[in-house]
């Protein structure tokens, strides 16, 4: 009896994964005519990739059939989902690539089946995008996004003189940064200060770590943080606004948040969240990272690809620079448009 | 002189990783004084408090023979869970537009049930389908977070950060009693309340004495007469409650909640528990060690930092030591012997 028990068990749970299986596989079986994009995402629990997948998902509709896999941050990952990709004789792909330097295989796959590709998010070297010209890149300098959180709080500094709190006339500041060595993280670290030292603010760098873009990791930095230097931390950079939500939740044990005890905080990406926090006067600023036209206008630039259609800025609704770029840029968040957001 | 060195050797191996705690709190003082004080002292507790409880989970699991790669992902789970049901009425994107003010106590209990079921699920696999513990958790490790990702990414989140949680849900991770400088945060309270909870389990309970039988020898505790199959349904149960109850606190800790909350954290958690002297091959383990290696993770994650050691040396510290610990432990037994 206890037998049959654990066979009947051991079947449904079999069952269970068949099932599974199947219901995933119907999506991307090809249609009569119709343009399939393949759409190979960096890893699914990303949130803002999760935003531009929503995006591409929603812009699709009428102009092609999208079959969206998750890379699972692992580029072996990736290219095997490629693989499958031109086996099944998708019209076009949108990769948004784990590693910027795989990029120049993956041209050259697509190339051999003469499947054109257009990246996303994580910019391709030159010289690979140079290799065919039906490779495209869609995405934003990333190095705008430092700019940008930059000048929020250069904007704070120069109309609170408050924030000065040592009344040195030096910006005392903590970074949290994102994974080490990930482009974006390098970029709006080295641009936000930049931007800073570029409105004439002399700076100093009280302490800086990777939070790995996480939320419970930019909390308990920013504990370590306040616990070693105190009042001495004038403003907090953030890499992205998951980590900045968790400095603040540490900011507020440590009294932030009340009568006039403020810290500048930034983030980038302009999630929810962040929003929410802007308006309640905790988050000083975010930007935002276009998730909407990044997924559409890759959407828009595969289908026409596939086609075969002319590349213009009337065709594809944005504009082309160098042939093979569409620049998609940031936007400033702060409290006074942040209901424009939501 | 040579017993007195003996003696030395014998409290040194007895209780190596107090020693490594108070070497490293000590060294860290040495380079920023400012790291001894009742504020930083409070940090490491409440950053150590979720892990204790998921490092205690495991620990069951541990001393069964067994082990737990699911916990993470299970913390992760029922983080999204708690989450989705105490966001603030007036938050713009909520996971449930229309859901009603609920009474604290409901989601948490949901999201601690739903952890007992998992964790029941792992043990029903584990005992009657007689799946390997390593494989039957890494498969449920997997599918768990399939089925986190599938909830939160329903409609309207569609996979977006959970905030604009509840005031009174996030004070349980954030608030404290007792006023001035001797505030106790509610979190500690609650890790310190599953600590003397475990710590009666395991020691004053018939559950106790099975489970260090059973991961002692599991067919002389079959033969004694020990019924295996339920004891070990019973162990990952509520192993998988506390995970629920972590995932929890994870969520009001943070004020947020995501389907990638407890990436990783099983192996935090197996770390620390052998670190704190819990053998992976079954039977041996203590309360206290393991809470003394997770303080163990928490200084070495938060001191490094306090004193601005770059975060790959982090790693290789916290590697260095994982190794060093068990060598150590290790000795003792052969010593023993």
């Amino acid at each position: 009896m206890k037998k049959i028990g654990t066979a009947l068990l051991a079947a449904a749970l079999l069952g269970a994964t068949l099932t599974g299986c199947s219901g995933s596989g119907d999506k991307s079986s090809g249609g009569n005519g119709e343009t399939n994009i393949g759409v190979a995402i960096y890893k699914f629990d990303d949130t803002f990739m999760t935003g531009v997948r929503n995006a591409i998902e929603k812009n699709a509709s009428g102009i092609a059939k999208v079959d969206i896999v998750d890379s699972q941050n692992s580029q072996p990952t990736q290219n095997d989902k490629i693989d499958l990709f031109l086996t099944k004789k998708t019209n076009a792909m949108i990769v948004n690539p784990v590693g910027r330097t795989a990029a120049g295989v993956i041209i050259d796959k697509a190339k051999a089946k003469d499947t054109p590709v257009v990246f996303l998010n994580r910019e391709p070297l030159p010289e690979d995008m140079k290799k065919w010209d039906k490779v495209y890149y869609v995405g934003a300098r990333a190095e705008e996004s430092g700019t940008l959180s930059g000048q929020i709080i250069v904007d704070y500094w120069n109309a609170n003189p408050s924030a000065d709190k040592n009344g040195d006339g030096v910006l005392q500041y903590v970074m949290l940064k994102g994974e080490p060595g990930h482009q974006d993280a390098e970029l709006r670290t080295q641009y936000s200060i930049q931007a800073v030292e570029d409105a004439g603010i002399k700076v100093e760098k009280v302490a800086e770590d990777t939070a790995m873009w996480d939320r419970v990791k930019g909390q308990e930095k920013m504990a370590a943080f306040l616990a070693a230097n105190g009042d001495k931390i004038e403003a907090v950079f953030a890499n992205n606004d998951d980590m900045a939500l968790g400095a603040i939740e540490a900011l507020k044990a440590a009294g932030y948040f009340t009568g006039d005890k403020f810290m500048p905080v930034v983030g980038v990406d302009a999630t929810a969240p962040a929003l929410q926090a802007l308006e309640q006067g905790t988050m000083l600023g975010t930007v935002l990272n276009d998730a909407e036209n990044q997924g559409k206008a890759a959407v828009v630039l595969a289908s026409l690809l596939a086609k075969g259609s002319e590349m213009n800025k009337d065709s594809v609704g944005f504009e082309i620079t160098d042939n093979q770029y569409v620049w998609i840029p940031y936007q400033k968040v702060t409290k006074e448009n942040a209901a424009d957001f939501k | 002189m040579n017993i007195n060195i003996r003696k030395i050797q014998g409290f040194v191996s007895q209780n190596a990783i107090y020693i490594v705690l108070a070497v490293l709190v000590i060294g860290i003082a040495i380079y920023n004084p400012n790291f001894i004080g009742i504020n930083t002292f409070r940090d490491i507790l409440v950053q150590s408090s979720t892990r204790v409880i998921i490092a205690l989970g495991v620990a069951f699991i541990l001393i069964t023979g067994g082990t737990d790669l699911s916990a993470g992902r299970m913390v992760g789970l029922t983080a999204v869970i708690s989450a989705s049901m105490l966001q603030v009425e007036d938050y713009p994107r909520r996971f449930f537009p229309d859901l009603q003010h609920l009474p604290l106590l409901v989601p948490i209990l949901i999201a601690i049930v739903v952890g007992l079921i998992f964790g029941m699920i792992n043990g029903i696999i584990v005992s009657k389908l007689k799946v390997p513990p390593f494989i039957a958790t890494l498969g449920t490790m997997v599918a768990i977070y399939g089925i986190n990702s599938l909830y939160f990414d329903t409609d309207p989140n569609q996979s977006q950060p959970i905030g604009g949680l509840r005031d009174d849900f996030t004070r349980i991770g954030s608030g404290s009693i007792g006023s001035g400088d001797f505030k106790i945060p509610f979190i500690v309270l609650i890790a310190i309340a599953v600590s003397i909870i475990v710590w009666v389990l395991f020691n004053k309970t018939r559950l106790g004495k099975n489970m260090y039988a059973i991961g002692g020898n599991e067919q002389a505790a079959r033969v004694s007469g020990i019924n295996v199959t339920k004891y070990l349904i019973i162990i990952y149960s509520i192993a998988g409650a506390l995970y629920g109850l972590a995932g929890v606190l994870e969520a009001a800790r943070t004020g947020g909640a995501t389907n990638n909350y407890g990436n990783m954290y099983e192996l935090d958690a197996i770390a620390a528990c052998v670190v704190g002297g819990v053998s992976t091959t079954g039977g041996i383990g203590t309360v206290p060690g393991v809470m003394a290696g997770v303080l163990i993770f928490t200084v070495i994650n938060y001191g490094l930092t306090f004193i601005g050691v770059g975060p790959y040396w982090q790693l290789i510290i916290k590697g260095a030591i994982i190794v060093a610990a068990v060598a150590f432990d290790m000795r003792k037994y052969a010593s023993k012997k």
